[in-house]
């Protein structure tokens, strides 16, 4: 016979702040865990929303992976759209969007300054870049910028020091600050954009980083690169914008195993927290148990109710840090050195989260259970 | 009825897997067809090294050329059947040396911009083959193979061969 459910939730009342403290315990377990998932899975989502697949970036072979690094001249576009087909081209005009593309110091009115991602690009930018909308303001003119929805972030200042109408300094010069965009949660939504030409001017170079082609269903990005293998005096490569974000995934590969680690880890601190409060608690009925045992309940029984105590705890605590995490956590933006990215506490992360809150309940009670129900009754009952 | 009923069934089953086999012998048929198109078992004679053809074809010349498969970190276009082939007498990184890809040539990167040439197997309408060169041909990384086909040149100098014919020398 099993001991009546109320029996294990009136036992929880019992001791309130024993109660209140262990849930808080657990629920602070439950929330490393959500913010160190929501972190993988926020990088992984800004990878993964910046490739579009029908988009083939082509930049200098010389830099490798880097696009920062790259440099090629600025009559590249124009060479690759005559020489390519499969470019989209509608009403004349070539979706090939040129693009100059840099790391460099950015001051707030307020701010010292931080490092930031500044973009020069075209009005071709947006029909190649699809997933970018503007959401506020209006499209940078002359000494004007955009800013991304993360560009605070990365920057690590306020978003009011970066709202419309306020002033941002780099490359020695002074920019307004016109509109506001975002793009899906894809990397550039912690850049800057400005007019490519008035980027060239600022940096003083002729040069641009990049340029990102929109192929049209049924093209290959591999004829773009056979273009590149072909002229090999202009030293391109050209990678699918997917295959570029899938290869920076790899990249951070080793930081994503490193939270996936401290996940484990922080677990395992919970569990042998948990594990000790249990301990406690049910060092304490230790003749309450005996006496279950002598009025006929069997061990099984009353092991039951002691696991369905812990799990009710952790449940509630999976619960609650749920609730702060969702209202609190979710979207809140982290700066990294590919720039800034949003926590995301998604599908994946609740499971992985209540799984861990549970996994703690059952785990933190069966061995101080175990323990007090192998006691002899008879010794047990005299237990103080 | 029963009797008819069964071997109309069993007719019905032999016609399905006859049909079966004969659709999934259909596509080795065809790779090996390609494959043999392109491939030739011996070697064609009057072979240039990739710097003497580059000094010496004109567009449109019949060349045959002898490289080594690489000159980048990639030298294979993935998804058609490319890739570029580099001089013999470039030297590249001794397997000693440690390096995890020594057919970069990334201690030769002048010597490689003039001994360089791209190969592409074309079809009969002269457009690249839809298939990667690494499975069509068999060949890898540092492979020497023998091409003979169409040169194209231009005005920067880069060399590039519409091949119909292919020979990998055996070895590496």
């Amino acid at each position: 016979m099993l001991l009546p459910w109320e029996y294990g939730v009136r036992n929880l009342a019992r001791r309130p702040v024993r109660t209140a403290l262990t849930m808080m315990a657990l629920a602070t377990v439950v929330m490393l865990v959500f913010v160190v998932v929501g972190f993988i899975r926020g990088l992984e989502q800004s990878l993964t929303a910046s490739g579009d697949e029908n988009v083939v970036l082509v930049y200098s072979v010389n830099s490798e992976e880097n696009i920062e690094n790259s440099s090629i001249p600025a009559r590249t576009p124009a060479l690759l759209t005559a020489s390519v087909d499969g470019t989209v081209k509608r009403f004349g005009l070539n979706h090939a969007s040129p693009e100059l593309y840099a790391g460099t110091r950015v001051k707030s009115e307020n701010n010292e300054g931080g490092l930031g991602l500044v973009r020069g690009v075209t009005l071709t930018a947006p029909l190649v870049r699809r997933s970018v909308q503007l959401i506020d303001g209006a499209w940078p003119s002359d000494g004007e910028v955009m800013v991304g929805r993360l560009a605070a972030a990365k920057l690590g200042s306020s978003e009011d020091e970066l709202a419309i109408g306020k002033s941002i300094e780099f490359e020695g010069r002074s920019w307004n600050i016109s509109g506001r965009f975002a793009a899906g949660g894809a990397a550039y939504e912690s850049e800057i954009w400005c007019r490519l030409s008035d980027f060239q001017t600022a940096s003083k170079r002729q040069d641009i980083s990049l340029v990102a082609l929109l192929l049209s269903p049924g093209s290959s990005p591999a004829e773009v690169e056979l273009f590149c293998k072909e002229r090999t005096d202009l030293e391109l490569r050209a990678i699918a914008e997917t295959e570029y974000y899938a290869a920076l995934q790899l990249h951070y590969k080793p930081v994503r195993l490193l939270a996936w680690l401290v996940v484990v880890l922080v677990s395992s601190a919970g569990i042998f927290a948990g594990l000790n409060m249990m301990y406690g608690a049910v060092a304490g009925r230790v003749r309450e148990i005996a006496t279950l045992q002598a009025i006929g309940y069997r061990r099984r029984a009353i092991l039951i109710s002691l696991i369905q105590e812990g799990v009710l705890l952790s449940a509630a605590g999976s619960l609650a840090s749920g609730v702060i995490a969702l209202t609190l956590l979710n979207g809140m933006a982290v700066r990294f050195t590919m720039g800034a990215f949003t926590l995301r506490i998604d599908g994946v992360a609740i499971l992985i989260g209540c799984s861990v809150g549970l996994l703690l309940g059952v785990v933190g009670a069966l061995p101080p259970a175990l323990k007090a129900l192998r006691a002899e009754v008879a010794a047990s009952l005299k237990a103080v | 009825m029963k009797v008819r009923s069964s071997i109309a069934l069993v007719v019905l089953t032999l016609g399905s897997v006859g049909c079966q086999s004969n659709d999934s012998s259909s596509p080795t048929a065809n790779s090996s067809q390609s494959t043999s198109t392109f491939l030739v078992e011996s070697e064609p004679t009057g072979a240039m090294p990739v710097g003497e053809a580059r000094a010496k074809s004109e567009d449109g010349q019949e060349v045959t050329l002898v490289g080594l498969i690489g000159g980048s970190s990639k030298p294979f276009v993935e998804g058609l059947a490319a890739f570029t082939i580099v001089d013999p007498k470039v030297p590249y990184c001794a397997d000693d040396e440690g390096c995890p890809t020594p057919w970069d040539y990334c201690c030769q990167t002048e010597a490689v911009k003039e001994n360089i040439a791209t190969i592409k197997l074309v079809d009969e309408a002269g457009k690249p083959v839809a298939s990667s060169a690494r499975d069509l041909l068999k060949v890898k990384e540092l492979s020497t193979v023998v091409v003979k086909g169409k040169a194209k040149r231009d005005e920067q100098g880069n060399l590039t061969v519409a091949a119909n014919q292919v020979f990998v020398r055996p070895g590496k």
